[in-house]
């Protein structure tokens, strides 16, 4: 598994070393074009660039949009209720993070 | 095959209104919706909760399964009767959320089971194989898939075989998944949660047009010994009590192997010690996150005349010492 077979294809890292653009957004997310600009104007995502033929998003763009698109197509709520799911669902994390962090080890018999 | 009680797994008498079907899956998606749950069964709970809903909602599928199951129980053993469809029409309808990941392809693939696909057919669950767009030439999709790799993976980089089901056309334009297999390199210092974007990798184009993108979501598989908090890495260090008290050099586990660490002596359980830059690795220009080890007290077992005297001897020592007001409560 872990031999070194320099065939191995070899990707980038979304997060760390691309921006999208809304082409690119749309096209990995199944999105139109419309569903970006609705979610940029939810600010759910925040593009950098003018116009959205110039909307360069960083990489976490792309988890926060599907996370998005799934919540609106199988909870039935509308943009803004998405927006403010995700707001939650990240505090929910950083909650859970700091959590693990402090999680004081149990005392052993 | 067994048989599945859609209206058992909504909660709901199959008197049901279609607006308790909607208001049961309503609150039912919310509460097990892998993006927003954190139960582990989750993401089958879901699956199972849309399917049901994906038949419920639907006064025609409704009707159908109603006639076809009303006599059995579920997991009862099933076979649907021979020309039991006829005089309905099922529609292939939108694609209905299979949640992420899912086994499949897309998110928007609806990942059905056996009973169901027995009873509407591959075709009614919409998704990838009931959408053949035809373009003279059009650029593939992109595809999506979850790849488990271990904490280990991402400390040192390595090379994973993974395997994925990809919908191909047949020659008589029927749509079954393929396996495939692709060799890939995980990028040493890669966190939980980022996606790897594998160019060209995904489905084919039409009419010449180039190939879609395949995009890998990486997951760590659960470790016994280490928590990770996206770059830093936690874990756990039992102490003998006298080694807290008087401190001392002990093993500690890493990712990368074993490193000698001093605890320095007063240590309570909790205290945690940062090993700089050893958690997982930096990628070009960033900085590596923390190990931090977290003391924890082990108690050795009042099990002989010996261990019993040692512990009374330290009682006698800490003579006004009450563990209750210490700890501040």
């Amino acid at each position: 598994m872990k031999e070194a077979t320099s065939f191995a294809l070899r990707g980038s890292v979304v997060e760390d070393e691309l921006t999208l653009t809304t082409f690119e957004l749309c096209r990995a997310c199944n999105a139109s074009e419309e569903h970006i600009e609705l979610w940029v104007s939810e600010g759910v995502l925040q593009p950098t660039g003018a116009g959205r033929d110039e909307w360069r998003f960083g990489g976490r763009s792309l988890a926060r949009m599907r996370v998005a698109m799934r919540l609106a197509r199988d909870l039935e709520i509308n943009s803004s209720g998405v927006a403010l799911a995700l707001d939650l669902l990240d505090e929910i994390e950083a909650l859970e993070a700091r959590l693990r962090r402090e999680s004081a080890p149990r005392l052993r018999p | 095959m067994q048989y599945k009680d859609y209206y058992e797994t909504l909660g709901l008498p199959r008197t049901a209104t279609q607006d308790d079907i909607k208001h049961a899956y309503r609150k039912l998606a919310r509460k097990y919706h892998p993006d927003v749950s954190k139960l582990a069964d989750a993401e089958a709970r879901f699956k199972d909760i849309n399917e049901a809903n994906e038949v419920l909602k639907d006064p025609e599928k409704r009707a159908a399964y109603d006639q076809v199951g009303s006599g059995f129980k579920a997991g009862q053993e099933f076979r649907p009767p021979p020309n039991w469809d006829a005089g309905f029409e099922f529609r292939g309808g939108e694609a209905p959320g299979g949640g992420p990941g899912g086994g499949g392809f897309g998110g928007a693939d609806f990942d059905a089971s056996d009973f169901f696909e027995s009873l509407f057919g591959a075709r009614a669950r919409g998704g990838a194989g009931a959408r053949p767009r035809r373009a003279a030439s059009m650029q593939g999709e992109d595809h999506h898939a979850k790849v488990l790799i271990d904490l280990e993976d991402a400390y040192r980089g390595a090379e994973r075989s993974i395997s994925l089901r990809v919908p191909k056309e047949g020659a008589d334009g029927r749509v079954a998944l393929e396996e495939r297999r692709l060799d890939v390199h995980i990028p040493r210092g890669i966190r939980a949660g980022q996606h790897l974007r594998l160019a060209g990798q995904g489905a084919s184009g039409i009419g010449g047009a180039p190939a879609g993108d395949l995009y890998l979501e990486i997951e760590f598989s659960m470790h016994s010994r280490f928590r990770v908090d996206g770059a830093d890495v936690y874990v756990d260090l039992p102490l003998a009590p006298w080694e807290a008290a008087l401190g001392a050099t002990v093993d500690a586990q890493t990712p990368e192997g074993t490193v000698q660490l001093t605890v320095p002596k007063g240590s309570a359980a909790g205290r945690k010690l940062r090993l700089k830059g050893r958690g997982l690795p930096a990628k070009a220009g960033g900085t590596p996150g923390d190990l931090y080890a977290v003391l924890a007290i082990a108690l050795p077992p009042a099990d002989s005349d010996k261990a019993r005297q040692a512990y009374a001897a330290m009682a006698e020592a800490f003579g006004g010492y009450d563990a209750r007001r210490e700890r501040g409560g």
